[in-house]
């Protein structure tokens, strides 16, 4: 049907080229104060059709040969209409004036409609082009964080779908992130993907109201990323725009190691202890450290106690970080170009860009991208046919291996590991007991040495995505007023990546070995595991369609303004992934090897029987939308405005019964211009307006199923069966979540747009919410279930300005985007009060909220300091001072005895931009705060330090002797570990920290070559910039230095580098 | 212009109904449980119901000590306090013995709701006997195994006084959970397993499938704790006339450092205890006089046993060939409870017979004599003795200890560790382990005492 589809309107586009009988006015636009002429002046009709002046302030009418008026409009100037003349003598000239009480006059883009900001009820916020590029990057998201109103983005999550908030929370265990529209539709395809310098605007959609024409996925706001369009009659342009960027390499000393002295005099001391013992007679062989292998050698005597000493002596000097920055670690440069042409006709425009980038991590990563699109608009007589194309094609390619990814016999690598020799020669890490690796199989395996610096040459991740959007929309006036609007998109991304560890590889050549087998009598190897590369292979298949039929009607009397619009829509999701791992690999030949997977085989170094590991992946998953949506807004005497909308949802959520499938939200609300009434007379203020909006929404939880329902895991090697888990209980007694917004907010603007803004309260009371609750599991759906577990209530304010501080020489504007927002949780149904669920460690946030506290509270064990006798960290029991952990952190103890200090999330969070300019040169600093909030800081934990190898600088400062409570917090160490004194001392409330803190975002300089210039050289625009990025913190509340969004603990959560950017932009 | 507009609205409304669209299967992997093919899926689910029986009974007996560094090492708290019989804490929330034996009963209480009383086609009718069957035997070896480790030993006396376990028969996870009496507890396990029996096939399709021997072997192995000597000899009995082959340790070669393979001739029903710490053969040893008194002609001294340091030895004699131990009824460990019971029943040739068809079997082949009895009580006695060589390390020694201190027998267990010397004495409260503290605070049960 889809394909007949598309059929019809190719027809239709074909038929539109045909001429139909028009006549044509001409004539000139121009500035009633300056006298200049006015580029960008919307012209339109009756019939809809729209037009737009040229630089020279031009324009070209094509008109039916019908009376006709024709209305000049233009931001921040009165509109004029006029009737249009049949028999034109000379061109028409036009003169538009300013408008004294202008709003700041923005049309905002809602994905369904574009809505002038000025009938809007709802809450909107916008960042254009301008703002956008004064930042540089590769993606378009990053930029949004410090210059959009009320976004946040938490750096601490992982994908950055989940990072991105508006307005805080409206959800405890659903998605918090926003719905995030490409011009008209959802994009399914990944975020990087789209180019910045494709962008127009984003438009930020925050209430109700405003989003509510998007359904359910919209609870937690829309962005909708508008982009770049040509106009019609506009002269050809070209724009080119060109930058590198230079990123300094992370600065690892930042991380908070612990020296390699006391690393090593930890490990002798343990190894004294006997802690090493298991491991070294240990079956499986694990690889020890060299101070252990150096203390072994002593004991049994092959080296002197003075050879040893010196030996050690020497690890003490080495810094892993050293070799990391001077063999793995580079500067990182990223490259961006892009072009693009634009232009339009009486009867057509279009636009068609093309951009690249290429980026070398730090370390040595590479990305590469391409984005090519097209946009075309034709209109012939009222029916206008607008067609898109939008491609990406993007590579990565892995580089080398970092920190955080190298590992030697524990999970985190010791400080004083060696990559290199001085002349750059890879040196060896033991991940098995380098004695037995020496000699197993007498020759007849393959070398299970580890060169960590050698081997990341041989792994070889890539991964090539390609994503192709093709969109046609056709609108078609039916009636005076009414109009037919017909949109379909189809979307398609591939991903291709493969993993291919070669069989020089450490992962090949050491699976290989254990499953080979060695007839020793006649020296004969049988590979259960062909000798070849292990090949990982994965496709991911992203097909999207949506289809949109709308009706609008427009109606204008003299005091009134009427509009409605309705329609339908459906929307296809399907994805794809295949994966199946190939043996043998031989990249040359494509040939593979074959395994028996069903045959266990006696493992090489353990002699215990396993099968060889299979990775086979097939997942579909298939979701369909149908949506029914409307709204209407009505305006009298352009003072009063009242909105309503309304949408229903459907999907095929799996096991629900068909009435739970449809979710409604509807909105209402209201607008008053103040300032347009007799009796208003604050000369200031030109510009007073006031709206409000409410509204609500609902969502079915997925889990809401009628029928267990169950989820295959795999065929199983024994019965040759199906196997699969129960995935969810029936679970019919959850209610539906819902949402309900309240919005209100004025919109104001002094005399000369000195300041203007707008000042909005919220109010999202969210009730029956769904969140995990622990249940008995002695009921065997496991220990979390998800139920409606309470009533949340969050407002706050977003308070939006811009000043034009200084005229004249020195131009200087602010811009203030600052939001106040709090939640609490005003009912909790889920009685567990256990301590432990509420006190998280350093790096996990979960929530387990309290009536009358936020949803993501920060919490610590009651902390009375360290115990001068031993150094033991002392809590509170019962109202006692207590040492014994495992009843401080148990299940007995409840919340009461913990110490509350706030939220997670902050509570006041914002940007200040200035700009600056002065003659050809722009100076833009964006500052970004974060206040109200608290963080947990990373510190040592004992038994994570002896299991898991995980070091930290805390235990230099640790209680060694009496007196030394005074004087630190960090408890002495203690062997064996005990588990809950970690946990304790790492729960407590002694590393809680205020979070707040000012950042310096960017630093944006411009240089715009003059008039004169240009003219000399042929060029519309020439303009020089120098942006410097990630310069890090001004100013911060804690005393210890930290970044409250960066744990510093390993490579992999370091503040991201500093950078620097230079670039071109020129338009021709 | 306007028809190509209509056209294409024409075929927008043209496009599938609202209600077949969202009948859509939305993920490939996601099934409604109601059929006979996704049951046994469920019950197939290796991983959740045969890779995860519990540790927490042999971790608790007397097989096995640990050096200091070895248990020092360990950061675990329940590894750290099970085998010193601490009286709480012994199951940290998470993944617990307590959440996988539940999880089994909950997985077979979903199938059983499911297709029990579903009407099928009669080429469906055997089949869904099979998994109805297979459902009630899970139910009934999860309950099993939880009256051992969470319940005082089953004493007729005052076991409608006892608390007993939790005895969750549906799986509306709303219901509250309450303890049976151990009365209670343990006439579900026999009735559970009573119906299976007749539902189940005398061979499945794989010994990790439960078979109608298999439940039959439960059932032996429930009666013997219970004391019920006659009943459990009788069940036994049925049980080797459907199965009864032995392994002939001659005839074994290694696989790796292993000599038993997996899913051997003896192997009833395949479940394992993935070991924590204190029984994974790479950090425990094996109690020394036990090792002791496997005389060198007796295989199972040299195929089971590795050193581990001078004059330690570990365990290597799982029959699942690997570090796994082996927890599931196998024929060995009926010959044992047949002649068991057939001593206690004073039929002193009859338990000899089948104690020494097992023991011929461990022997290097012509090395053999077999082992006399003068009494009923000397006949017990070696009987006792060779049950714990044979079946080291299955789970079941911890259940003997309390039925033979119920019995009378007077056993307290004693481990010293960083030199501190903990005892458990005989018939010690402890010895119902701790029911895991969160559940306790979330249902409101009550505690075992202490």
């Amino acid at each position: 049907m889809r394909y007949c589809l598309l059929f019809i309107l190719l027809c239709a586009y074909a038929n539109l080229t045909k001429a139909q009988a028009t006549r044509t006015v001409r004539g000139t636009v121009t500035d009633s104060v300056t006298g200049q002429p006015m580029s960008g002046v919307i012209i339109t009709n009756l019939r809809g059709q729209r037009f737009a002046t040229d630089y020279r302030g031009y324009f070209i009418a094509q008109l039916p040969m019908q009376n006709d008026t024709l209305r000049f409009s233009y931001l921040g100037y009165m509109t004029r209409r006029m009737p249009a003349p049949f028999n034109q003598p000379e061109a028409l000239t036009v003169i538009l004036s300013p408008r004294a009480d202008k709003l700041e006059d923005v049309v905002v883009n809602t994905g369904y409609q574009q809505l002038p900001k000025e009938r809007a009820t709802g809450s909107f916020s916008q960042v254009s082009r301008a703002i956008l590029e004064e930042q540089v990057s590769t993606d378009l998201i990053s930029r949004l964080e410090g210059t959009a109103n009320a976004l946040q983005i938490d750096r601490k999550s992982s994908s950055l779908g989940d990072r991105i908030t508006i307005r805080g929370l409206s959800t405890i265990s659903g998605p918090r992130s926003p719905l995030i529209i490409l011009d008209n539709f959802p994009y399914e395809g990944e975020l990087n993907n789209i180019n910045p310098n494709d962008i127009e605007t984003v438009t930020l959609l925050k209430d109700a109201a405003a989003a509510s024409i998007w359904g359910t996925r919209a609870g937690n706001g829309v962005l909708v990323i508008t982009t770049k369009k040509g106009r019609f009659e506009q002269p050809t342009r070209v724009d080119f725009n060109m930058n590198i960027t230079s990123g300094a390499k992370p600065d690892l000393y930042a991380l908070k190691s612990m020296s390699s002295s006391d690393y090593v005099n930890l490990e002798q001391f343990l190894y004294d202890k006997g802690y090493y013992n298991s491991n070294i007679n240990n079956n499986n062989r694990p690889g020890l450290t060299p101070v252990v292998e150096i203390l072994i050698r002593k004991a049994n005597g092959s080296l002197s106690a003075v050879q040893a000493e010196s030996q050690l002596n020497a690890l003490k000097q080495l810094d892993v970080r050293d070799d990391f920055l001077k063999w793995v670690y580079r500067p990182s440069l990223k490259q961006q170009y892009s072009i693009s042409v634009r232009g339009g006709t009486k009867q057509q425009f279009w636009m068609m860009s093309a951009g690249f980038d290429r980026n070398l991590s730090t370390l040595s990563e590479l990305y590469q991208r391409f984005n090519l699109r097209m946009d075309h608009t034709l209109r012939v007589g009222a029916t206008t046919l607008q067609t898109g194309f939008y491609f990406t094609e993007s590579n990565t390619e892995n580089g080398k291996t970092g920190m955080e990814s190298i590992s030697g016999p524990l999970i985190i690598l010791y400080p004083y590991a060696q990559l290199a020799d001085a002349d750059g020669n890879p040196l060896m890490m033991s991940r098995l007991r380098q004695g037995y690796v020496d000699t197993a199989g007498g020759g007849r395996l393959l070398n299970w040495n580890y060169h960590p610096l050698e081997d990341m040459k041989y792994t070889k991740q890539t991964s090539r995505l390609q994503d192709i959007v093709l969109n046609i929309g056709l609108q078609q006036p039916i009636v005076k007023g009414l109009h037919a609007e017909l949109r379909y998109q189809y979307e398609k991304q591939f991903v291709d990546a493969r993993t291919l560890q070669s069989v020089e590889s450490y992962f090949a050549r050491d699976l290989i070995n254990k499953f080979s087998q060695i007839n020793y009598s006649t020296g004969v190897v049988t590979y259960r595991i062909p000798k070849g590369g292990i090949l990982d292979p994965s496709n991911r298949r992203t097909l999207s369609e949506a289809l949109r039929a709308q009706l609008s009607y427009q109606q204008r009397w003299i005091n009134q303004e009427l509009n409605v619009l309705a329609g339908a829509e459906y929307r296809s999701i399907d994805n794809s992934t295949t994966g199946e791992r190939i043996y043998g690999y031989d990249p040359e030949t494509l040939g593979q090897g074959y395994v028996d997977y069903l045959t266990a085989y006696p493992n090489y170094i353990t002699k215990s029987n396993q099968m060889i590991p299979r990775s086979s992946t097939r997942i579909g998953t298939a979701y369909r939308y149908i949506s029914f949506f409307g709204n209407a807004a009505y305006t009298y005497k352009k003072k009063y405005t009242v909105s309503a909308s309304m949408r229903r949802d459907a999907s095929n959520l799996f096991g629900l019964n068909i009435n739970d499938k449809w979710s409604p939200l509807y909105s209402v609300g209201a607008s008053w211009n103040i300032s347009q009434e007799k009796f208003y007379s604050i000369s200031w203020l030109p510009v007073l307006r006031l709206r409000t909006t409410l509204g609500q929404s609902g969502n079915a939880d997925p889990s809401k199923t009628a029928l267990t329902t169950i989820s295959y895991l795999g065929t199983s090697p024994y019965a040759q069966t199906n196997t699969a888990a129960v995935n969810q209980p029936p679970n019919p007694s959850l209610r539906w979540e819902k949402v309900n917004t309240w919005n209100i907010g004025i919109d104001f603007n002094t005399t000369n747009q000195r300041i203007s803004g707008s000042l909005e309260y919220y109010r999202k009371k969210c009730t029956d919410l769904f969140g995990s609750a622990p249940v008995d599991y002695t009921g065997g759906a496991g220990d979390i279930l998800i139920k409606n577990v309470g009533d949340i209530l969050s407002q706050g304010w977003d308070i939006e300005l811009q000043s034009i501080n200084t005229k004249g020489l020195i131009k200087w504007m602010t811009n203030l985007n600052f939001s106040y927002n709090t939640d609490k949780v005003l009912t909790y149904y889920v009685n567990s009060r256990a301590i432990s669920r509420f006190v998280q460690g350093s790096s996990s946030v979960s929530i387990n909220p309290i009536e009358g506290y936020p949803v993501y509270g920060m919490y610590g064990y009651r902390w009375m300091g360290l115990d001068p006798a031993n150094g033991n960290p002392i809590g509170v029991e019962n109202g006692k001072p207590s040492t014994s952990y495992a009843t401080i952190t148990g299940s007995n103890t409840t919340i009461e005895d913990a110490d509350f200090f706030g939220s997670v999330f902050p509570r006041v969070f914002g940007s200040l931009r200035n700009g600056f300019q002065w003659k050809q040169f722009q100076l833009n600093i964006n500052l970004m705060f974060r206040f109200d909030y608290y963080f947990r800081k990373a510190t040592i934990n004992y038994n994570q330090l002896m299991s898991q190898g995980r070091h930290h600088t805390d235990y230099a400062r640790r209680w060694q002797q009496p007196g030394d409570e005074l004087n630190t917090e960090v408890p002495s160490f203690v062997y064996p570990a005990v588990t809950t004194r970690d946990n304790f001392y790492q729960g407590s409330s002694v590393h809680i920290l205020k979070g707040d803190h000012i950042r310096l975002q960017y630093i944006n300089l411009n240089y715009d070559l003059n008039g004169k210039q240009l003219k000399k050289l042929g060029l519309q625009k020439f303009q020089v910039y120098l942006n410097l990025q990630n310069l890090g913190i001004l100013w911060r509340a804690n005393k210890y230095g930290l970044d409250p969004e960066y744990f510093n603990t390993s490579a992999g959560n370091l503040p991201p580098e500093r950078s620097m950017s230079i670039g071109i932009r020129a338009q021709f | 212009m306007k028809k190509y507009f209509f056209y294409s609205l024409a075929c927008f409304l043209a496009f599938p109904s609202c209600e077949k669209t969202l009948e859509t299967k939305p993920s490939s992997t996601l099934s409604v449980l109601s059929g006979i093919k996704e049951a046994q899926a469920v019950l197939d689910a290796y991983s959740f119901m045969n890779f995860r029986a519990p540790g927490a009974g042999e971790m608790s007996a007397d097989d096995y000590y640990m050096l200091n560094a070895e248990y020092n090492i360990m950061t675990n708290e329940g590894m750290r306090r099970t085998p010193i019989w601490e009286k709480d804490n012994l199951f940290p929330p998470g993944e617990n013995n307590w959440l996988a034996l539940y999880r089994v009963v909950y997985y077979a209480n979903s199938v059983l709701e499911a297709i029990e009383n579903k009407e099928l086609p009669t080429n469906e009718q055997q089949e869904k006997e099979n998994i109805c069957g297979q459902s009630f035997f899970w139910r009934a070896y999860a309950f099993q195994k939880a009256a051992s480790i969470w319940a005082m030993v089953y004493d007729p006396a005052v076991a409608n006084k006892t608390m007993g376990i939790p005895l969750r028969l549906t799986a509306d996870f709303n219901v509250p959970s309450v303890r049976s009496t151990l009365e209670e507890t343990y006439q579900q396990i026999v009735s559970d397993l009573k119906k299976a029996i007749p539902l189940l096939p005398v061979t499945p399709v794989h010994v990790m499938r439960p078979s109608k021997p298999a439940a039959y072997a439960i059932l032996a192995r429930t009666y013997l704790y219970m004391g019920e000597y006659g009943k459990a000899g009788l069940y036994a009995d049925s049980s080797l006339q459907l199965r009864s082959s032995l392994m002939d340790f001659n005839t074994l070669t290694a696989s790796g450092n292993y000599f038993m393979p997996q899913f051997n001739i003896e192997v009833l029903h395949h479940t394992i205890i993935q070991p924590p710490n204190p029984l994974a053969n790479s950090q425990n040893k094996i109690d020394s006089n036990l090792y002791k008194s496997y005389v060198q002609n007796d295989l199972r001294r040299t195929l089971w046993f590795r050193s581990a340091g001078t004059g330690m030895v570990a365990f290597f004699g799982s029959y699942d060939g690997t570090g796994n131990l082996f927890s599931g009824p196998a024929t060995d460990e009926m010959y044992l409870t047949r002649a068991e019971c057939s001593a206690r029943n004073n039929n002193v040739s009859a338990a000899m017979s089948d104690l020494n068809a097992v023991l011929i079997k461990r022997w290097k082949t012509g090395t053999f004599v077999p082992l006399t009895a003068s009494t009923p009580a000397d006949a017990l006695d070696k009987i006792i003795t060779e049950r714990r060589k044979e079946l080291l390390m299955r789970d079941l020694r911890w259940m003997d200890i309390k039925r033979y201190n119920r019995d009378g027998a007077g056993m307290s267990l004693k481990r010293t560790i960083n030199g501190v010397t903990y005892t458990l004495p005989a018939n010690d409260l402890r010895f119902a382990l701790p029911i895991p503290e969160d559940i306790i605070a979330l249902t409101g049960m009550p505690q075992n005492p202490r």
